[in-house]
């Protein structure tokens, strides 16, 4: 990982080992600094208990089995040596999902403290949509209920596990304890004499006054060949390889806690800057999912076939074990038939991921940090000069006053109103960096309004908490307490954050939290929050409430009339209400690039949609040919922003000579053709979740051999693109899935499907296809940003299937306000069949408002049409256009490929057809 | 009712050309149009044609845009404002009708929601009235630059004299120090024959008292005696190996080291002076770097119990900044602090180098002090070492032709020499030939004021010759550089350039490095590189190291200006500055030219308008 020694004046070799030294130690992601499962005392317990080796194995009392008045079931888990017995619940949510809770019972004087729940990322109206569960049906110990018609609840009493199998066939889908390693360990009012709390990580102790308080269960995903999920780890395979048993040599379990990791691992399964305790498990036969709503420290194991020694291979199983420091159960099975069902169920209880405005779709450029006024003057002027479109300018840190967000260095930006004024006049927008660490400075007034309400978190003695961050000494607000948020999301109004303008939006970042001079870079976990919780308790949400608070405030601001575009960098379950997240602070190298994919697939499964990796690489300087490579990637990132640390070379666009400048220009400019697919994604993601950017096997999931491709993407149903990961690589080999064809962007040739082809790797794009059977709408006008493409006409690029037809959807609103909500869009269906194209309407009729566009498709390109026609019809209206052929995009040079409908002319708003003569 | 029809239908067709301007012409600049007339026109880049419809019909028909110049259809299209009465322009076709006016006419936007107001006189004024002034600047600057120019020839040609003048010095010293080193050796000589002389009588005298008591008591020993003789002899073959022979002879060493034997000293001081770098360095990096590399040391073990909380937060955070863990704050707006850097070893030699002291006074001055102080003051000088060799190889030459002028006196040297600059050497040379003269060899015993008389004016011959050689060595080392194709830069030379930017002063000295100074500390932005773009910018590189981050280095861009002025001191990318130099320098005709026939340009297409 360390970079090539710098060049040196003098050939000192002292000096030379010195200074390889220095930035050795500068530069390397340090181990050392977190804590290993070996070290996490829960971690290392029960990691390495056997199956079926508990003490004091849980069981459920027959007799406590009831159906609840809500139509939920309790029944109480005991065991004799156990203090008193914990309560469970289990709930049926339409239309495949199982919410099954354990707690403490708290009906008693004891325990001195209730367990966290983790408030506010569940959707509100959850328990309205409970379903009434038949009564149990119990038989030798087994209590059957039928969740649907299709799906039933298999409860084992002694020990107590739990199988969600299908109705029919009894197969099981998802098992929990089918291996007993189910533990639970009480609370307790008192330290024994003979126990120690106190936890020693360093430098730094944990006090631990509540004592273990741990939960462990294993699940089992069954008919699945691999499982996916649980952001954030570097990685550059998809699936979730197996951390421990047969053919795993020395591993870590999945470790999912919020962390500011400096200089990152592309491959490591320690934790980063987010997380999501959420587990997709597919095979061609069987997709499901687990969600384990736990915002403590969890560490997961995947295990491999034959960890528990059982020899015969149970077909297409996964077990799992998932560990977490503190916390209650409270777990979701998720059964679909497909993937994406999996995923709409789990968004069903996350929440749909907000809908961004257009500007936030198409290219950000950032860095740390654009210094002054004149300077983002320059970069501005800069992407006109190239005819390059760029829709957000950023500002990092160092815009502040001395790190005091809300506020600005004026001496370098003395007028940050003209600044934004004279950006958005070209359409453009700026974002600024809002963090949670708020600087302990007596003269500033949002520290003194916070230590005065008495609002920061607390530290195990009960003082605000101090830590160490950009502002030097810090505190941070309790955002898991509503009220605080509140007065969070009020700093962003106008007349609070001076110098703010309707066109600026805001980046929370080290938001995990990150504290340098704390464990692990982060909080103390035994600092105290709201309502009498340990941070260990939420730790993972605390960036979550962080955002949700900021994300608050733009709505406010806006008076409920912007959608607020907020950049997270750390996430949990729910941050895809609001806004984006990014993968953090990347290295500028190949690997990193490679990483990026599987990374960005991994958050879309997991309800993630709007996100991305720092193009060209956070650290580092990317070799030139790196950095184009990363914007040919970078432009299908559903969040895709170009961004450098400060101590880098700059890196915009056109500074890496006329050739590469060109080069990049054409990714951006591709990505801005696409924006009107890119869009219709995000509605489509708006409402059920369904990633924009896809693994190949969420649109293929009978495609074995796509299950594990972390280099290939799909957008959208349409679009596959293969990223080139390598420098100076010749060729590449791309496996394009499904019976169909695919259609080459760039210049319309066809491939085979089911086939791994060997291209070669052109310098100017990376390999990218259009399926055949879909279309996809464009806007092939190029403008300095999106705004002034609003009124340009479309084109639509039809890839014609097998039988020669394809379909597409367009969706259309004002692309900035919730206006959409009361129906204000346009959504189409494109269907082509039987040499004629149909344009309906698939919006509800019957909403209050509506959006007007008198956007018109000025071209029509038919890939795969084998008719000779010159002439197409358009009814209404018995209208004549010609058919001439015409190139698939409009480069110099691009030679005419397929038949064009030339001005057709139609309104995007209308319902039309074209008849191809 | 027929005039006010009339006045209508105008307004119609007025208002019709306002908004619609004829498809034939739009967007095509003048030279163009004839390419766009007939009735199938050719895709420039051949891949089609398009009839004469499909111009500017708003659907890009040639990929290349041929077809489009004058609507936003093909994305590589230009659109050609006329923008009369300011200058015309080409726009990329990404700006037609997207709502913001680019044309000073407006004719870009002349289908969109947005009225464009015509600015293109308003413009066009003030970009005349400034190209005026710099058209001004530049008048104003030509002739400055062509004093500057002239200066800077004679100073050159001085220089230049200067440095042959010096040479020629140079040889005529060399020339007498032989010789007075010739005398004093002889001198030496002549003085050690009578000490040991005396040594020999008054040994003789012991001896023969010896003897005496020696009948008495037993045989002499002698063999001492002849043993130093041999030794002696020895030395003058081959002084080389005098160094060598430091064991324990009674002779007196110093007196018998040489021009020669000094110089091998001086070759072993130049080695030492590399690894007293080497130890200076070493020395200095701990200090430097102690700070973070011992926080560093103590986190990277299991135990960094010596840090206090806030030590560790600094610590943490350098990570991402690099600055320095002892550093007060972090607010450093510019990010231009960086206390970290490694130190660079070669700096004093090169500040010796740039600096040019006079290295050869001081260790002449130390000739006569034992070998082992001298050593040490050789030390730092890099170009003693260059200036013996020179002297060895030209040894034979200059005594050659010291011998066949001796007699032509100063006369010889007016030629190298200006009248009235020649007054000392012809002193030296002069009281050289009266110590001579005097001096005789054969004189027994030694007059001990002559000797000592020959010993100073060896001392003061020498030391004159090691200043000549080092004024010689800087001023060659000058003359090497580029300083222009007309030399306009070669009062540059002995120039820096300073700017106080926030709290930071900016020093920029040309031909030798630039630095950025705060108080009393001070920062190496880059060594003197080179002049690039054709003498448009001075590259300065291989400065202070960034921790974390490249060597510094910084480009001054030169600009026209009527007196030299540092201004708009820029850090874009993190060590990597950018400053803007005025400077008549770069005031040359043929851009003067190119402005003003610009100038007269713009003013022709403005009839009438223009003198308003």
């Amino acid at each position: 990982m360390d970079p090539p020694p710098r060049r040196l004046a003098a050939p000192l070799l002292l000096l030379l080992l010195l200074l390889a030294a220095a930035f050795a130690a500068a530069r390397a992601w340090k181990k050392d600094e977190f804590r290993n499962c070996n070290q996490t005392p829960f971690c290392k317990r029960a990691r390495t208990r056997a199956p079926h080796s508990l003490e004091a194995p849980l069981s459920l009392a027959a007799g406590s089995l009831t159906v609840a008045p809500d139509g939920s079931i309790s029944a109480e888990l005991s065991h004799p040596s156990r203090p008193r017995p914990l309560v469970l619940r289990l709930s049926a949510l339409p239309p495949h999902a199982l919410r099954l809770q354990i707690d403490e019972d708290y009906s008693t004087a004891t325990p001195p403290h209730r367990r966290f729940h983790v408030p506010d990322v569940l959707v509100p109206d959850l328990e309205a949509r409970t379903l009434h569960l038949p009564e149990p049906k119990t038989a030798a110990g087994v209590s059957t209920v039928a969740l649907s018609s299709d799906l039933d609840v298999v409860v084992k009493h002694d020990p107590f596990e739990l199988t969600v199998r299908r109705a029919g066939s009894g197969d099981p889908v998802l098992s929990f304890n089918s291996h007993g390693l189910f533990d639970f360990e009480p609370m307790r009012e008192s330290k024994p004499e003979d126990e120690t709390w106190e936890e020693h990580f360093r430098s730094h102790t944990d006090k631990r006054p509540r004592g273990p308080q741990s939960i462990t269960f294993d699940v089992s995903f069954y008919g699945a060949d691999f499982v996916y999920g649980l952001p954030e780890h570097g990685s550059t395979s998809l699936a979730l390889l197996p951390t421990r048993g047969p053919g795993v040599e020395e591993s870590e379990p999945y470790r999912l806690f919020n962390l500011d990791v400096f200089e990152y691992l592309h491959e490591s399964p320690f934790g980063l800057y987010g997380s999501i305790p959420f587990m997709i498990g597919h095979g061609d036969r069987a997709s499901s999912g687990f969600f384990w709503l736990n915002a403590a420290e969890m560490q997961i194991d995947v295990l491999a076939p034959g960890w528990d020694g059982a020899t015969a291979q149970e077909n297409g199983q996964i077990d799992t074990l998932w560990m977490a420091e503190a916390g209650v159960v409270d777990a979701f099975f998720f059964v679909g038939s497909e993937p994406k069902d999996v995923i709409k169920q789990y968004i069903s209880v996350t929440g749909t991921p907000s809908m961004p405005q257009q500007f936030a779709t198409a290219y950000h450029q950032c860095r740390w940090n654009y210094r002054d006024e004149a300077d983002v003057d320059g970069v501005d002027a800069g992407f006109d000069e190239h005819d390059i479109p760029y829709d957000v300018l950023w500002l990092d840190i160092e815009h502040t006053d001395g790190k005091r967000y809300f506020t600005w260095d004026r001496s370098a930006f003395p007028n940050p109103e003209e600044m934004q004024r004279k950006i958005a006049d070209k359409g453009r927008k700026m974002v600024t960096i809002v963090d949670p660490h708020i600087k302990r400075d007596s003269s500033f007034h949002l520290h003194q309004e916070a230590t005065d309400k008495g609002y920061y978190v607390k530290d195990a003695n009960g003082n605000d908490f101090d830590g160490w961050c950009w502002p030097g000494s810090s505190s941070y607000p309790d955002m898991l307490n509503p009220e605080i948020r509140e007065w969070w999301a009020d700093k962003f109004s106008y007349e609070n954050y001076k110098g703010s303008t309707p066109t600026l939006y805001i980046w929370n970042d080290m938001n995990e939290p990150s504290v340098f001079n704390g464990p692990e870079v982060t909080m103390p976990r035994d600092a105290m929050h709201y309502g009498d919780a340990e941070h260990r308790e939420l730790h993972n949400a605390y960036g979550y409430y962080f955002h949700m608070a900021t994300a608050d405030g733009l709505l406010k601001r806006g008076e409920g009339k912007d959608r607020p575009f907020v950049l997270s960098r750390a996430f949990f379950a729910g941050s895809q209400r609001y806004g984006a997240v990014w993968t953090g602070d990347n290295s500028a190298d190949w690997d990193h690039l490679k990483s990026s994919i599987p990374m960005v697939l991994t958050l879309g499964l997991t309800g993630l949609p709007f996100s991305g990796a720092d193009v060209g690489g956070f650290f580092g300087n990317p070799e030139p040919d790196l950095l184009v490579r990363w914007y040919q990637v970078g432009a299908f990132y559903p969040f895709f922003r170009g961004h450098a640390h400060h101590d880098t070379k700059r890196r915009e666009p056109w500074l890496f000579g006329e050739r590469r400048t060109a080069i990049i220009r054409e990714a951006i400019h591709m990505r801005y053709s696409l924006l009107p697919y890119f869009y219709t994604l995000f509605r489509e993601a708006s409402v059920n979740g369904i990633p924009v950017m896809r693994p190949l096997w969420l649109e293929f999931p009978d495609d074995k051999e796509t299950y594990n491709n972390g280099e290939a993407f799909m957008v959208g149903p349409s679009l596959l693109a293969q990223g080139i990961y390598e420098e100076g690589q010749k060729s590449v080999s791309v496996y394009l899935p499904g019976k169909e064809s695919w259609y080459d962007l760039r210049n319309g040739s066809p491939y085979k499907g089911s086939v791994t082809h060997k291209l070669q790797v052109l310098e100017d794009s990376i390999p990218s296809f259009q399926r055949a059977g879909t279309i996809v709408p464009r806007k092939d006008r190029f403008r300095r940003s999106s705004t002034q493409m609003v009124n340009d006409p479309y084109t639509l690029v039809i890839a014609l299937n097998s039988s020669g037809a394809a379909e597409g959807e367009l969706y259309v609103d004002d692309g900035k306000s919730y206006d959409y909500q009361q129906g204000a869009f346009i959504h189409r269906r494109f269907v082509f069949a039987d040499n004629k194209l149909t344009s309906f309407n698939i919006a509800p009729d019957n909403l209050g408002k509506k959006f007007a566009s008198d956007c018109v498709i000025e071209r029509i390109i038919v890939l795969g049409l084998r008719s000779g026609a010159k002439k197409a019809i358009i009814e209404p209206g018995n209208q004549e256009v010609e058919i001439e052929s015409g190139p698939i995009s409009l480069r110099s040079g691009s030679s005419p490929v397929a038949p064009t409908i030339r001005r057709p002319n139609v309104r995007i708003a209308d319902s039309w057809t074209i008849r191809i003569a | 009712m027929r005039l006010l029809l009339v006045g209508a239908l105008l307004l119609c067709a007025a208002a019709a050309v306002e908004s619609k301007p004829p498809l034939d012409t739009l967007g095509i600049p003048p030279q163009d149009e004839a390419y766009y007339r007939g009735g199938v026109i050719k895709c420039r880049d051949g891949s089609g044609r398009f009839s004469q419809d499909q111009l500017n019909d708003d659907f890009c028909d040639c990929p290349d845009g041929t077809d489009e110049p004058g609507t936003s259809a093909c994305p590589e299209a230009k659109f050609y404002c006329k923008n009369a009465g300011h200058t015309p322009v080409t726009i990329f076709s990404s700006r037609v009708n997207d709502g913001i006016c680019d044309c000073c006419d407006g004719s870009d936007e002349y289908d969109s929601n947005v009225t464009c107001k015509n600015t293109c006189w308003e413009a066009g004024k003030a970009a005349r009235e400034k190209l005026k002034k710099k058209v001004a600047t530049y008048k104003n600057g030509v002739v400055i630059r062509k004093q500057e120019v002239e200066r800077a020839k004679e100073a050159f040609a001085k220089d230049e004299s200067e440095l042959a003048k010096l040479k020629g010095e140079e040889k005529i010293l060399q020339g007498l120090v032989d010789k007075l080193k010739e005398q004093k050796k002889l001198i030496e000589k002549a003085e050690e024959e009578e000490r040991l002389k005396k040594e020999k009588e008054e040994k003789r005298i012991k001896e023969e008292a010896e003897k005496q008591a020696a009948v008495e008591k037993g045989a002499p020993d002698a063999s001492w005696d002849v043993d130093s003789k041999e030794t002696q002899d020895h030395v003058q073959e081959d002084e080389n190996k005098v160094a060598e022979q430091h064991d324990g002879h009674a002779t007196d060493h110093d007196n018998h080291v040489t021009e020669s034997g000094a110089s091998v000293e001086q070759h072993g001081s130049v080695s030492k002076d590399g690894i007293s770098a080497e130890a200076g360095t070493v020395d200095e990096l701990p200090q430097k770097e102690s700070a973070a590399s011992t926080l560093e040391k103590d986190l990277s073990s299991d135990n960094p119990e010596g840090l206090s909380r806030e030590e560790l937060g600094r610590m943490v955070a350098s990570r991402w900044t690099g600055e320095s863990v002892n550093e007060v704050s972090k607010d450093d707006k510019k990010g231009h602090k960086d206390e970290q850097e490694i130190p660079e070893p070669a700096e004093e030699a090169l500040e010796d180098e740039i600096e040019i002291p006079e290295p050869a006074e001081e260790s002449y001055g130390g000739y006569h002090s034992e070998v082992e102080d001298d050593r040490h003051k050789y030390e730092d000088e890099e170009f003693d070492h260059e200036s013996e060799d020179e002297y060895v190889d030209d040894h034979d030459d200059h005594v050659e032709s010291y011998r066949s002028d001796d007699n032509q006196k100063a006369d010889h040297h007016s030629d190298l020499t200006e009248p009235g600059h020649a007054s000392w050497l012809d002193k030296i040379q002069q009281t050289v030939q009266n110590v001579f003269q005097k001096f005789n060899f054969f004189k027994t015993p030694v007059d001990l004021s002559e000797a000592s008389r020959v010993r100073k004016e060896y001392d003061d011959a020498s030391s004159k010759l090691s200043k000549i050689q080092s004024k010689i060595s800087s001023l060659a080392e000058k003359l090497k550089h580029d300083f222009g194709k007309d030399k306009e830069f070669y009062s540059f030379y002995d120039q820096c350039f300073e700017t106080k930017e926030g709290k930071y002063t900016y020093k920029v000295c040309a031909y030798k490095k630039a630095t950025q100074a705060e108080g009393h500390s001070s920062t190496n932005l880059g060594r003197w590189d080179k002049f690039e773009e054709s003498y448009r910018v001075m590259h300065f590189s291989n400065g202070d190291k960034c921790w974390n981050g490249p060597d510094r280095s910084l480009k001054v861009r030169l600009r026209c200006g009527l007196s030299n002025e540092l201004n708009d001191v820029d850090e874009p990318s993190r060590c990597e500055y950018v400053a803007v130099l005025s400077t008549p320098a770069v005031c040359v005709e043929d851009k003067l030219k190119e402005l003003q026939n610009k100038l007269d340009a713009m003013s022709s297409k403005q009839p009438g308008h223009d003198e308003l």
